[in-house]
């Protein structure tokens, strides 16, 4: 076994200790064994995981994870839309809208192979609501649940919401295995927050009925799933599935050409462009992930008022088309309002145009005619391939043309977050991936009502007028509206925050899919980005 | 010893929970933060609601424990996380400081042997190409041509996927792999960790050779070279036994200090070659206001630079009788 390795240079031969470096070296470089074998597919990305207990996750990468070892009630299905049994075969919804009903599948078993039960569906979505913790909003709504048998689940909730299916098909809403998690301090309780231990248990192992389960996890290094040997669908075409953590996008396209991952998830255009390899294809699809600057009217370091005429100003001083190629080369989308395109509403909604004689003419009106100054703080990240940087360098470009003087102060995620909370920020920059497929999330998070997110960083209780009485209105209608009817009400409450000016969607990214030949089943999927389950390799 | 961890303890705990910035943001999700429910939750679960003294008194009681909390970002116990990635650290520092070391001193004494010839030149642009080019394009450049081009080494990481670490007794995969006998491991965790040590040791490899260099130069001026020479000692004896030993004593504080800029430039190289160390836990701890990890790597890393001096001041003695610890 490599001889040269032991091969010591002779005392007292100088030369010869150059040539045991140099033939260290060589001897050390041996051909590659890296090609990732067998049925284990190897994804190299830049994890997120903030943990893989399923009731406290929130990230991009917890929801592959989390559709890949657990199941939820329904999911979306290929098409990016319609609702499809999972662990329910079937559902039924009370006229008033306020009771769900669903018969679980009898087939249905965890990785253990005990069955899933109502109980552990009601633990589940309880625990996820009791916790307080990752995407616990999405289970606010439950008054109670109620599991008048093994296989039947009955879930009341507080009001109307019509988008409950849409919630629990979330990767959040994921079905554990109840008795194994109270039996490693996992709690459904009232007070789960302050008593559940469940946690360090579920970062080592999965309570799951998914296709896969946990082997091992190590943080910043990879993630090991291995093929459920009880799964009780069709049993998925990859043994085992290492995800390993690569930071760079230039280093996970490296790792694909050569052969050490299947996949690479966060290639961006730029680096995809640069491909050379027959072995590698790369695709570029749309996806539902947008970018956006936000105004905050009620901002404290504010020069000037920024009412609805300024709003308007500087919505129509940007350059869309020209944003979109400086931040991806031309791979992204315009996108109309904040509500991707694709979801309920969206059609036929007027796409932002640049009119810079317009802007000067409102900031004219408004008496802002010189020019005034704006501070743009925000979060010094590229996301999604976008820098935040470079595309506020171009805001601030733009806005120049209207006499607007831009000062930019990217920083870091955490001072962000206390300055957007706290004194607020004129001007910003952030971005948004959907956690469900439904309009609703982004009604109740960006739309000018007193309970949205967005109301309280625009400085929604000092700023006169921010209030949109007509967007609270549609929120309340679309609670008891008919699916069909729905899809209108969001239309407008689209168009109401279009009108706000408040949220201004600049980018809606193309995602690069990048993986190797021979890698079937590569899609992007709104459920859960990557479905690892779909995945073979030839 | 432990005044000055103490000492670091506190200022690191300081910096932490002072320098601007919500901590909240690596444990809560942007959606959740505005949430005045979901934000006392957290902040009950992280000692977070509790004045600034109550938790510095917690935390020094914890650490006299070998306590030094769980992690916002990993949730796991940051003595855990620590005590994982620090053999992947030590091993891919332990390999540079070797490669640099000996290349350095092999290059140091054939650019003596030969000074202002071409191959003292050669080492010199060597040298100089080391020390000035940044690490993280340097591993960029060489894995593309090394692991893409030319297929001799794999991309990043450690260990390839299909295979499974070897039964750890050192954390080091090297030298765990030797110990289970299973040489197809080794070769491979050996294959992975050429580049990184090499991109790594590159500019220590500079410095100890120019210190070398310059040493020898010195050392070859003085009598007792010429003693050996008229006793009839042959070049190579003279360079190796004589005057390579004499010039190591200053060279082996560079290769001392050097600990300092390997574990320093671990962080970028970790973080270009995806090498789950120390280096790529402390860029993410600071990215995110993990104020745990954040003092967890500065007590580890206070006392890793303990350690090298001391262990630098041990070596003085072997590589010169006259020197003696007090």
């Amino acid at each position: 076994m490599a001889p040269e390795i032991r091969r010591k240079p002779r005392p007292g031969s100088a030369l010869g200790l150059l040539a045991a470096a140099a033939v260290t070296t060589l001897a050390l470089a041996v051909p590659s064994q890296a090609q990732a074998q067998g049925d284990t597919i190897v994804i190299a990305r830049d994890t997120d995981f903030n943990t893989l207990d399923p009731s406290r996750s929130w990230c991009d990468s917890c929801q592959i994870y989390l559709t890949a070892v657990y199941d939820q009630l329904v999911r979306i299905g290929k098409d990016n839309e319609t609702l499809e049994p999972r662990l329910a075969s079937e559902w039924s919804v009370s006229d008033d809208g306020k009771t769900y009903s669903f018969t679980l599948d009898p087939k249905a078993t965890f990785s253990d192979g005990s069955p899933v039960e109502a109980g552990d569906v009601a633990f589940s979505l309880m625990r996820l609501k009791t916790l307080k913790a990752g995407a616990s909003f999405l289970a606010d709504g439950i008054e109670s649940i109620d599991t008048p048998d093994a296989k039947t689940v009955v879930v009341h909730l507080a009001a109307p919401d019509p988008e409950f299916l849409g919630k629990v098909s979330s990767p959040y809403g994921a079905i554990v295995n109840a008795d194994l998690v109270k039996e490693h301090g996992g709690t459904a309780g009232p007070d789960a927050d302050k008593t559940d231990q469940g946690e360090a248990w579920l970062l080592e192992n999965s309570a799951g009925s998914g296709a896969y389960v946990l082997e091992s996890y190590r943080p910043d290094d990879e993630l090991r799933l291995a093929a459920n040997p009880n799964y009780w669908r069709e049993a998925p075409a990859a043994g085992a599935i290492v995800m390993r953590e690569v930071q760079d996008a230039v280093s996970q396209m490296q790792m694909l050409q050569s052969g050490g991952a299947d996949i690479a998830m966060q290639i961006d255009p730029d680096t995809a462009e640069t491909v050379g390899s027959p072995d590698v294809v790369t695709e570029l699809v749309p996806s539902f992930n947008f970018v956006y600057i936000a105004l905050s009217p009620g901002a404290k370091d504010l020069e000037v008022p920024l009412g609805p005429k300024v709003r308007e100003a500087i919505g129509l001083a940007i350059d869309y088309d020209g944003l979109l190629e400086v931040t991806t080369g031309g791979a992204a989308d315009l996108i109309a309002s904040p509500v991707p395109t694709g979801f309920p509403g969206t059609k036929d909604l007027p796409m932002p145009a640049q009119d810079v004689d317009k802007a000067r003419a409102l900031l004219a009106e408004a008496g802002l005619g010189d020019g005034f100054t704006l501070v743009a703080a925000y979060p010094e990240t590229n996301i999604y391939g976008v820098d935040l940087t470079i595309m506020m360098q171009k805001v601030q470009q733009d806005l120049a043309k209207v006499n607007i003087d831009v000062k930019l102060e990217p920083v870091t995620f955490a001072v962000w977050r206390e300055r957007v909370g706290g004194d607020h920020i004129p001007l910003t920059a952030v971005y948004y991936a959907p956690d469900y497929y439904g309009s609703g999330q982004y009604a109740n998070y960006f739309g000018m009502v007193p309970e949205s997110p967005w109301y309280g960083r625009a400085g929604g209780e000092t700023a006169e007028g921010l209030a949109n009485g007509r967007m609270a209105e549609l929120l309340e209608e679309v609670r008891t509206a008919a699916p069909e009817d729905a899809a209108e009400l969001y239309h407008e409450m689209a168009l109401e925050m279009i009108a706000d000016r408040v949220i201004i969607p600049l980018v809606n990214p193309k995602l690069v899919l990048a993986y190797r030949k021979g890698i079937e089943g590569v899609r992007y999927a709104v459920c859960c980005n990557l479905p690892l389950e779909e995945l073979s390799k030839q | 010893m432990p005044l000055l961890l103490l000492g670091v303890a506190t200022m690191a705990f300081l910096l932490s929970n002072f320098v601007k910035g919500d901590p909240l943001a690596s444990i809560l999700n942007e959606r959740q933060m505005d949430n005045p429910q979901v934000v006392a939750a957290a902040k009950a679960r992280w000692g977070l609601d509790k004045p600034i003294p109550e938790r510095y008194a917690i935390y020094l009681a914890n650490l006299a424990q070998g306590d030094l909390g769980v992690s916002f970002r990993t949730k796991r116990p940051v003595m855990r996380d620590l005590l994982d990635r620090l053999p992947a650290t030590l091993e891919l520092v332990f390999a540079a400081m070797v490669f640099g070391s000996v290349a350095g001193t092999a290059i140091g004494v054939v650019a003596a042997h030969w000074r202002n010839g071409p191959i003292d030149h050669g080492a010199r642009l060597v040298a100089l190409i080391g020390s000035s080019v940044p690490v993280f394009w340097s591993s960029l450049i060489a894995l593309y041509i090394f692991s893409v081009k030319l297929a001799w080494v794999p991309g990043p990481g450690r260990l390839d996927a299909a295979l499974a670490a070897p039964p750890p007794v050192t954390g080091f995969y090297t030298v765990d792999a030797l110990i289970a006998g299973d040489w197809g491991t080794f070769l491979n965790a050996l294959s992975y960790l050429v580049l990184p040590a090499i991109m790594l040791g590159w500019a220590v490899m500079g410095i100890i050779s120019r210190m070398i260099r310059a040493s020898m130069l010195d050392v070859m001026q003085q009598d007792f070279i010429m003693t050996a020479r008229a006793k009839g000692a042959g070049t190579w004896r003279i360079l190796l036994r004589h005057a390579l030993r004499n010039a190591m004593v200053p060279a082996l504080t560079i290769i001392g200090f050097s600990f300092a800029y390997l574990v320093t430039g671990a962080i970028l190289t970790e973080t270009v070659f995806s090498w789950p160390g120390i280096g790529s836990y402390a860029v993410n701890a600071a990215r995110s206001l993990d104020h745990p990890a954040i003092i967890g790597v500065t007590l580890l890393g206070a006392l890793a630079f303990l350690i090298a001096n001391l262990a630098t001041d041990i070596a003085y003695v072997f590589a010169n009788p006259r020197i003696r610890l007090s």
